[in-house]
């Protein structure tokens, strides 16, 4: 049995894994992620969320292709790309397998070591990047992650504790498809952190259970057990608190999306600024010079700016960083 | 751990949010009403995440 407390129900293995796939349909129905025949890429990381998206996906019969990026980050990525591998093999699904080292010249601990951002920044922006850039590379109409309600929830908790308007209005379970970024949808919104674990445990997928070793306490983490102290006392308050905010608040905030893109000079990809904040990072780590070679001077003034912000420029498909 | 009592219990004296553990016992899911019994052993699985996976 399966208790899902906001609900005010428990359920039979059987019942649940129903209960899933239907909270799932709703959600691509009522926000029109995607149609059958369209071609979706999941990002998927090894755990279970998104190991469990690509099992209802494929489950609910839809054209899914499963996406891995290699961070490098030791015996955490051998083991969440092999989970991930063993997955795809048992189903006979198509995975596309990305090594950000081979493809991009570093990994995740060096980037945090040497760039000026933390290694959980580098991390998001440089996952976000790789996702569009594949999917655009192999022509997926949709990306699709497995962000589920405690995540959303936590986010838009970070976000509006700081009142940062322009990532806010950004939180969306789809953000659409625009000249150099694929749609990007979030069908597991609707389910808890509890729930995906659950599905994930009775279909017996293989996931990697520990946390990354580079999280350390970060700040996510800590909006997390501030929704669930709410919730211990009130069931259903991260569910109202998420979907409240989509049925009633988004449209309140849609003007504060004021980003203003153009085409990064490096990579083409849509950015605020010359330079794209992976291309920027990426250059950092590398310690590789942005930008045309001479008139020297004004050119690695402007770059050394924008290097030294602290805080990334609003990209359109930010996840707000909340410390990551 | 004595048995037997309820996995609710359980999570209590641990100091354990039910919501954010999966309690396995046998292969199989318990729910915070579960009784158990002094030979019993469970495994309690962090389901909350850093970050997105």
């Amino acid at each position: 049995m399966v208790e899902v407390r906001r609900h005010n129900a428990a359920f039979c293995q059987p019942c649940f894994v129903h209960h899933v796939h239907e909270t799932v349909k709703r959600s691509v129905k009522s926000h029109r992620m995607f149609g059958p025949d369209q071609r979706i890429m999941v990002a998927v990381s090894g755990g279970k969320d998104s190991l469990g998206l690509w099992d209802i996906l494929l489950e609910l019969g839809y054209r899914v292709t499963g996406m891995y990026l290699g961070l490098g980050i030791g015996q955490y990525s051998e083991r969440s790309r092999r989970v991930t591998r063993a997955f795809a093999e048992e189903r006979g699904a198509e995975l596309v397998d990305v090594d950000l080292q081979g493809e991009y010249g570093y990994d995740i601990p060096t980037a945090g070591r040497k760039g000026s951002r933390s290694t959980c920044a580098v991390c998001g922006l440089s996952k976000r990047y790789v996702f569009n850039r594949v999917a655009l590379d192999h022509g997926f109409d949709v990306v699709a992650t497995g962000h589920n309600l405690d995540d959303e929830a936590a986010t838009l908790l970070g976000n509006t504790l700081r009142w940062q308007t322009e990532y806010i209005a950004r939180q969306f379970p789809v953000l659409p498809q625009r000249e150099g970024m694929v749609k990007k949808v979030k069908p597991l919104y609707r389910l808890s952190e509890l729930e995906t674990a659950a599905y994930a445990f009775l279909r017996c997928i293989d996931y990697v259970v520990e946390e990354c070793p580079l999280v350390g306490g970060h700040t996510q983490l800590r909006y997390k057990a501030a929704m669930n102290q709410l919730e211990s006392t009130s069931p259903g308050t991260k569910a109202q608190f998420l979907l409240g905010y989509i049925d009633r608040a988004a449209p309140l905030f849609r003007n504060e999306d004021k980003a203003e893109l153009s085409p990064c000079e490096r990579c083409g990809q849509p950015t605020t600024g010359r330079f794209c904040a992976f291309c920027r990072a990426r250059a950092q780590v590398l310690g590789e010079r942005l930008g045309a070679p001479g008139p020297a001077a004004e050119d690695d003034r402007q770059v050394a700016g924008e290097l030294s912000e602290e805080v990334l420029p609003a990209e359109l498909y930010g996840d707000a960083p909340v410390g990551r | 751990m004595d048995g037997p009592r309820r996995v609710r219990d359980v999570l209590d004296q641990l100091g354990i949010d039910p919501d954010t553990v999966l309690v396995i016992r046998e292969r199989a899911l318990v729910t915070r009403e579960e009784r158990l019994d002094d030979s019993d052993e469970i495994e309690v699985r962090p389901v909350i995440s850093g970050g997105s996976s």
